[in-house]
């Protein structure tokens, strides 16, 4: 038997709610798959923006700020603690490398950061994708998104606001320009998928140096990053450490909790953020449940509705000779078919609808969010299609059982 | 001679109904009866005509006969008891035995002219044969009805009736029911029907037992057996 025909002869009576039906479900199923691809994205972009930052130490206050400002460059004023604080961790043998992370500049809208070289290459496990690492005082670093040139010369602005689109200087920043201050740049990191793909990274000592701080070393020519032995050494907003192991990364941590600094683990602060944002999303999937739940039993009350207005066309059909199963198959395939084109529909919007939040969280936080449809959100429209395939039984047996003789009348 | 006799007198060819004590009911009436026959034969290739007012249990023994409707009773299809048959047995027999005509077409207007006559073949099969595809147009050919790629739901009501009478010939049935086949055409067209049915019955050597209020088809007919609350009053032999 092929019902093909009749099936194809219902969607065109439905008309415009053939259409409808699967977009309403489509939209109901986007929503739920956004939240949860979304979150689970978020989740592990923002893990990996903070591979490289084992243990922060900044001055105390909020913990979250500090994390949000030092690994993800969101800008925001934050205390300073002692520059002399990294030559003490450098020499502690516990620590395997240790860097400052100084903001505060802008150019282009972009984040001046600066650091050591050795922080660029985040100790050595990155090479820049084009050009070299900065190694004079005037010389500049831009993450994989900078939309400036390798050879080009910016001169740095004093403040964090930037009215301006990204990539264009605005006149407030024109107006807080350090007079005589200019960056080379000199290379390109690749890409990371993180904030520092917007950023543009200096040395350290140029940060100081512009604000009238010196450079954190006794003369002039000393190498970039070395030990800074200046008489008074600025201080800086946040330094990242890498330990030599799990022991010493808790005993750091421990140990400049106290005497005017706060060393937290970043994943500490981002598991406290997981979990609110668990709680956002369990909220928002259980709302997302009920609402597909809804979607659906309104769906199958309309398919039974419009069943029940051609009951006459199903009992024509079983008096030319149809038989019972052909008409049941008529009506499941049918509703089921739009359901299932919903849920298709609804992974194809849902996709949309995270990739474009990805980007607007991208142009706002520098986050590459990786979007991608796991097994989990397969396996919710597997249970959603195959509750409506359930659902979508009930027009069919109703059908099924009608007595043909009063429906021919 | 009692009525029912009389509904048997006629037979000059082999019996292909034979009904003996029908009986329906309907339960929301109380369990009234609202068709009741002793007993009626029809024969192989007869034109018979169901006559009577309205209510009269004229469109009811139609989907008896079909087996669209319970009842009591016997309806004999030659050496078979039809209501002795399970549902499913019962649509593979109207499907390979019986050909429907209704009033209003009953057609499935978003189908075009030749799915809809090939309608009844897709019980049956994934794909149409050739064989099917080619009878459907030569019968669309016949009944003069237009292109076969036009939807039912632009022909004029004529045409849909006549769309309809080709539907149920397309298998070749050996009973053919017709529900006020003319009823719902003008003259021309209703004409057009009738000869269309007469003809097509005849060719097959089939039987035609159509409901009808047309003089001009009842008087064509060999048999009119005429009905009044669910009873045969009247039976009379070939009209014309």
């Amino acid at each position: 038997m092929n019902p093909w025909p009749i099936i194809l002869a219902d969607l065109r009576n439905l008309r415009w709610i053939a259409w409808a039906v699967p977009l309403v479900v489509a939209v109901a199923i986007a929503i739920g798959i956004a939240v949860s691809a979304q979150d689970q994205a978020l989740r592990t972009a923002s893990a990996r923006a903070a591979d490289d930052f084992d243990l922060l130490v900044g001055a105390p206050g909020s913990q979250t700020q500090l994390v949000l400002t030092s690994v993800y460059l969101q800008a925001e004023a934050v205390g300073l603690i002692d520059g002399g604080l990294l030559n003490r961790l450098n020499d502690d043998p516990r620590v395997a490398a240790a860097a400052p992370i100084a903001f505060g500049d802008v150019v282009h809208g972009y984040p001046v950061v600066g650091t050591t070289p050795a922080f660029v290459t985040r100790w050595g496990r990155l090479k820049p994708a084009d050009g070299r690492s900065f190694t004079e005082e005037n010389e500049a670093v831009v993450g994989a998104n900078v939309a400036l040139a390798l050879g080009a010369t910016v001169t740095p602005s004093h403040g964090m606001a930037h009215n301006g689109a990204l990539g264009e200087e605005g006149a407030e920043e024109h107006a807080h320009q350090h007079e005589h201050a200019q960056y080379h740049i000199v290379g390109r990191l690749p890409r990371l998928n993180s904030p520092w793909d917007w950023a543009i990274l200096v040395p350290i000592e140029s940060v100081w140096e512009i604000h009238g701080l010196g450079n954190g070393h006794a003369v002039d020519e000393a190498p970039l990053g070395s030990r800074f032995d200046a008489p008074s050494i600025p201080g800086v907003p946040a330094i990242v450490i890498k330990p030599k192991s799990v022991a010493a990364a808790y005993e750091l941590r421990s140990e400049y909790r106290k005497g005017g600094t706060m060393a937290l683990f970043p994943a500490e602060v981002l598991v406290s953020i997981y979990r609110t944002l668990g709680d956002v999303k369990q909220a928002m999937v259980i709302v997302s449940g009920f609402n597909n739940a809804l979607v659906l039993v309104a769906t199958v009350s309309l398919l039974l509705t419009m069943v029940g207005l051609r009951q006459k066309r199903y009992a024509v059909l079983r008096a030319l000779g149809a038989p019972r199963a052909y008409v049941l198959l008529a009506v499941w395939l049918g509703s089921t078919g739009l359901l299932a084109l919903g849920c298709l529909l609804g992974l194809g919007l849902s996709l949309a609808v995270s990739w474009g939040a990805g980007a607007l969280i991208e142009a706002r936080t520098g986050l590459h969010l990786p979007i991608a449809l796991g097994w989990s959100e397969l396996a919710f429209v597997g249970v959603l299609l195959a509750g409506g395939g359930l659902l979508s039984l009930i027009p069919a047996l109703f059908v099924y059982r009608r007595p043909v003789g009063p429906s021919l009348r | 001679m009692p009525l029912s006799a009389a509904a048997n007198a006629h037979l000059s060819s082999p019996a292909l109904i034979r009904i003996e004590n029908l009986n329906v009911q309907i339960a929301e009436n109380g369990g009234q009866s609202i068709l009741d026959i002793p007993a009626m034969t029809i024969g192989e290739g007869e034109c018979l005509g169901i006559a009577g007012p309205s209510g009269a249990g004229k469109t009811t023994l139609l989907h008896v006969l079909a087996g669209l409707s319970p009842c009591q009773g016997t309806i004999r299809w030659g050496s078979r008891d039809l209501s002795a048959l399970s549902e499913r047995n019962r649509d593979r027999w109207r499907r390979d035995n019986v050909g429907f005509i209704f009033q209003d077409f009953a057609l499935v207007p978003e189908l075009s002219v030749l799915s809809n006559i090939l309608l009844p073949i897709s019980f049956d099969h994934w794909r149409i044969p050739a064989q099917h595809r080619a009878e459907a147009a030569a019968l669309a050919s016949a009944m003069a009805l237009p292109e076969l790629s036009r939807r039912a739901q632009w022909l004029s009501r004529g045409e849909q009736q006549r769309v309809a009478v080709a539907r149920a010939l397309l298998r070749q049935p050996k009973l053919i029911l017709a529900d006020e086949p003319t009823a719902s055409l003008d003259k021309d067209s209703g004409l057009a029907v009738i000869e269309l049915l007469l003809t097509g019955a005849r060719q097959t050597g089939a039987t035609l037992i159509a409901v009808s209020h047309d003089r001009r088809f009842l008087d064509r007919l060999d048999r009119v057996v005429h009905f009044d609350q669910g009873r045969i009053v009247d039976s009379r032999g070939d009209l014309s």
